[in-house]
């Protein structure tokens, strides 16, 4: 399976200013969230990706091309930078169509494609007013359709849902995920983690310039040692269920904490999961609720960031 | 043995007033003005050019104004130096330009209105920052002359007396045009570059051409439209100059609608203003 | 009862004490609400009230409100600290205790030597430490947060909503919390007004209004979700799959099955809970509801 994009050692540095430090990771696949700090260098790898900006070291790869002055990529990919002026004086519509005209669309076709990508957005209605009159859910709305219609193998989206009424981030959610199930693959960098886990489970984190994890949430999770893995289960009888629990020798630790909970921590969560249905099965104990507080984007990114 | 941590303390004390609270504005405003080299420099070298010219004026009157008598008509000659009306206009740019186009470009306009003081609590608290600053140009040093005048033996007490206290009344009259019409300039618009040029169009851009123009069509009336040959009209009234080719009644009219109209339109502009955006 | 607005262009909406979300498409009125809240703009008819004062006196009701307005509004040249003590001398405090009392809340926000700084070197962070220190310097009853996480990275976010639920849960302050990020408002807010087209669609305790469906189970299945979903069904109970894991009816000794048909299929149960409905979801339907009741 080849990745979309590789960065092997891409350094970056602006003076003395830290971009990129010997930043390695590989994007997968369909939908990759690009997490971390202000300041942790997701907008210099966007800018390296779309090829704004030369790298100091390394090499970075999209679709097995550098992106650096290579116009023939540019075509195959989509991208929506974080800031929201649009021209202010263009209606949705004739933004989207002056874009792709300016890609080398001859008019008419600009003109069907806008209209299309206006209407995946769900713009319609709002196409023929000016950009101006839009609210930020509406910019961000007309930035990715900007970014689609031209009909790209891969999305590049910095923030895209930053701003965003309700409405408007569902319908933006709706597009990608659209899009991804259509084969296309996306880039997507967001401050909210709870939103980059509605729609995929892969992501890369950032920090410093670096790469500090890259691959699926949970897979993750269950990599770091030092906080081993919080299950809560809500039952009538915790302190037998402990008893049987403790069989496991990677259960660190049981808690009751009340007399109808009882909190697990557990090194090797996948383990503790295959194995669970069969004890409960078997001991016959009423469980009547469980999940697993700390095993989410939210806390991976407290327990490697801070 | 105990440990207190500082904690989030509640407010005991009633709040201050509306003076107190138009102080704090005002005087936080005025220390940053007073900080800027700018407005240093200009208000020393306003004051004292100012100061010398009239002073060389007066001990050299005999040489560079023959025929003119020694009487209260006299301080007519410093009041109308136009060096007067170019640091006027300086420092109405320099301070009174940013004055509310800064609080529009950073928006802390809304951090401003949503204490609990009024839109006109905040204008007048503006123009207490602007106000004191250009009459230091039009008042102080035109209250000097004479006070030095009389010092010198020059002029008695009476005549330096009577020219002081209508050096205070013109030149307030000078500063409350120029604050209000510098405020107004400056709340139309987010960059106080614009407001600057705008002062300097509102002082020479009137006042040259209305002074070429009324030469080259003979048309005495176009004086009206230059607020500094209204100005001169009242000064020359008040000091019983002789000359001047248009009515000082309609000059102060003029100035004092002017005044009122520019700060007028200064409130309605400000409560235009939307300050919670959606 | 802190704040009652009355019929204003067709808005009536009653606040009760503690932290309310003010939640709304845009051009829902929030802003409008917001500006009356702060005696900006007069009704057009009915009357408001805030605090026991009516807002058309504007400045005794701004006296006991603290705004922390979702846009860039410092004065870059002044220090974190210099603007605090500013603005609590211009809401009346005398010098004295503003100094003291901006002090207090910078270093209740988290700003350390960065207090002593321009504003225009600050982070974003740091910005928006210093918009909720300033509205909090003359320790108001009414604090008004407007989109208070905007631009903050994770960390800052976490660190900026925890302040807020400190606020929030201090007896004697009242906060309202307008918001486009509906999971940070469930997770403060105890109660809920939800605006649309200028009137008020829905407002309750955030508890009462997400109550949903108590009898039904969520589970989140990792294997094949559709035989397990069929093997409920198969022993008598209501079940589907969907995106979001595998619903089924609760009924008394349900959860015994889940483990067993678990155990049998060799499937891991990841979550088991109560089908609690989003304040998310709650408000998509709300909002699509009522468009669709207004265009007919």
């Amino acid at each position: 399976m080849t990745a979309v994009a590789e960065a092997a050692g891409v350094s970056k540095w602006y003076g003395e200013v830290l971009g990129l430090n010997a930043f390695t990771a590989s994007f997968g696949t369909g939908i990759t969230g690009l997490v971390g700090p202000n300041g942790a260098g997701k907008s210099t790898l966007f800018k390296l990706l779309i090829g704004q900006l030369h790298a100091n070291q390394g090499t970075l790869r999209l679709f097995g091309e550098n992106p650096w002055n290579n116009v023939p990529l540019m075509r195959r990919l989509g991208y929506c930078p974080e800031h929201n002026q649009l021209y202010g004086w263009l209606t949705g519509q004739r933004f989207v169509e002056a874009l792709l005209r300016l890609d080398g669309m001859s008019t008419k076709k600009a003109s069907t494609a806008a209209t299309a990508a206006l209407k995946v957005v769900g713009l319609s209605g709002a196409a023929h007013r000016p950009t101006r009159t839009y609210s930020r859910g509406m910019r961000q709305r007309a930035k990715l359709a900007q970014a689609l219609a031209h009909d790209p193998d891969v999305l590049i989206l910095d923030e895209p849902l930053s701003g965003a009424d309700p409405m408007a981030r569902v319908q933006i959610l709706r597009t990608i995920s659209e899009f991804a199930k259509d084969g296309g693959h996306v880039i997507m960098s967001t401050h909210v983690l709870y939103e980059v886990e509605r729609i995929t489970q892969n992501i890369v984190l950032i920090h410093n310039g670096k790469a500090i994890a890259s691959g699926d949430i949970h897979a993750i999770r269950a990599l770091i040692d030092e906080h081993p893995h919080a299950v809560r289960i809500e039952t009538s009888h915790p302190r037998q269920l402990a008893q049987a629990l403790a069989r496991m020798d990677h259960v660190v630790s049981l808690e009751v904490p009340s007399e109808d909970t009882l909190l697990i921590r557990t090194r090797k969560p996948d383990a503790f999961y295959k194995e669970l249905p069969g004890i409960v099965a078997d001991t016959r104990l009423d469980v009547r609720a469980l999940e697993s507080p700390d095993d989410s984007l939210e806390a991976v990114f407290r327990y490697l960031v801070g | 043995m105990s440990i207190s941590l500082p904690t989030y303390t509640r407010r005991e004390m009633p709040l201050l007033g509306r003076r107190h609270r138009l102080r704090a504005i005002i005087v936080t405003g005025l220390r940053r003005e007073f900080k800027r080299p700018a407005v240093i420099v200009s208000t020393l070298l306003g004051v004292a050019l100012i100061v010398i010219i009239s002073t060389a004026i007066l001990l050299f009157a005999g040489l560079f104004l023959p025929g003119q008598a020694l009487d209260l008509s006299f301080f007519f000659v410093p009041a109308s130096n136009q060096t007067v009306l170019f640091f006027i206009t300086l420092m109405a740019s320099l301070v009174g330009s940013a004055l509310i186009a800064d609080d529009l470009n950073s928006m802390a306009l809304t951090l401003y209105l949503s204490r609990p003081i009024t839109h006109a609590d905040y204008l007048v608290a503006k123009a207490a920052i602007l106000a004191p600053l250009i009459s230091l140009i039009a008042v102080l040093p035109l209250v000097l002359t004479p006070f030095v005048a009389a010092l010198l033996g020059l002029f008695s007490w009476t005549i330096a007396l009577q020219a002081i206290g209508l050096a205070v009344l013109l030149g307030s009259l000078f500063t409350a045009f120029y604050t209000s019409v510098t405020l107004l300039l400056s709340s139309l618009t987010h960059r106080k570059s614009y407001a600057a040029a705008g002062i300097f169009a509102v002082t020479f851009g009137l006042t040259i051409p209305a002074e070429i123009l009324s030469i080259s069509i003979s048309n005495p009336a176009l004086l009206y439209a230059s607020p500094w040959e209204d100005y001169l009209a009242v000064a020359r009234a008040a000091f019983g100059a002789p000359g001047g080719q248009i009515d000082w009644p309609w000059a102060l009219v003029i100035l004092l609608a002017a005044t009122l109209v520019a700060a007028s339109l200064t409130y309605l502009r400000m409560k235009a203003v939307e300050v919670v955006a959606g | 009862m802190f704040g009652e607005v009355r019929a204003v262009d067709d808005l009536s909406v009653a606040i009760p004490e503690g932290a309310i979300g003010l939640v709304g498409p845009n051009g829902a009125g929030k802003t409008t609400f917001l500006r009356l809240l702060l005696g900006l703009v007069r009704p057009t008819t009915g009357t408001a009230k805030v605090l026991g004062h009516n807002i058309a006196e504007g400045v005794p009701v701004r006296e006991r409100i603290g705004y922390m307005p979702e846009h860039d509004c410092l004065i870059p040249d002044m220090t974190g600290v210099g603007l605090v003590t500013f603005m609590g001398r211009v809401s009346g405090l005398d010098a004295d205790t503003a100094i003291s009392r901006a002090h207090d809340v910078l270093q209740f926000v988290g700003v350390e030597e960065e207090r002593y700084r321009k504003i225009a070197e600050y982070s974003t962070g740091m910005k928006q430490k210093i918009k909720l220190a300033q509205a909090m310097v003359h320790d108001p009853q009414l604090y008004i947060f407007d989109e208070p996480t905007t631009g903050l990275d994770p960390r800052g976010r976490t660190e900026m909503l925890d302040l807020v639920r400190v606020i929030a849960n201090s007896p004697g302050r009242n906060v309202v919390l307008s918001s486009h990020l509906l999971p940070d408002v469930e997770t403060i807010c105890k109660y809920i007004v939800i605006l649309d087209g200028g009137h008020q669609i829905a407002a309750g305790e955030l508890r009462q209004l997400l109550s949903g469906s108590a009898d039904r189970l969520r589970i989140d299945v990792r294997g094949d979700r559709e035989a397990f979903a069929q093997r409920l069904r198969e022993t008598g109970l209501e079940a589907e799959a969907t995106p979001t894991g595998v619903h089924v009816a609760r009924k008394p000794g349900v959860e015994g099955v889940i483990f067993e048909i678990a155990k049998a299929l060799g499937a891991e149960v990841r979550y088991m809970g109560r089908e609690i409905r989003s304040l998310e979801e709650f408000f998509l339907e709300l909002v699509e509801r009522n468009e669709a009741a207004v265009s007919v």
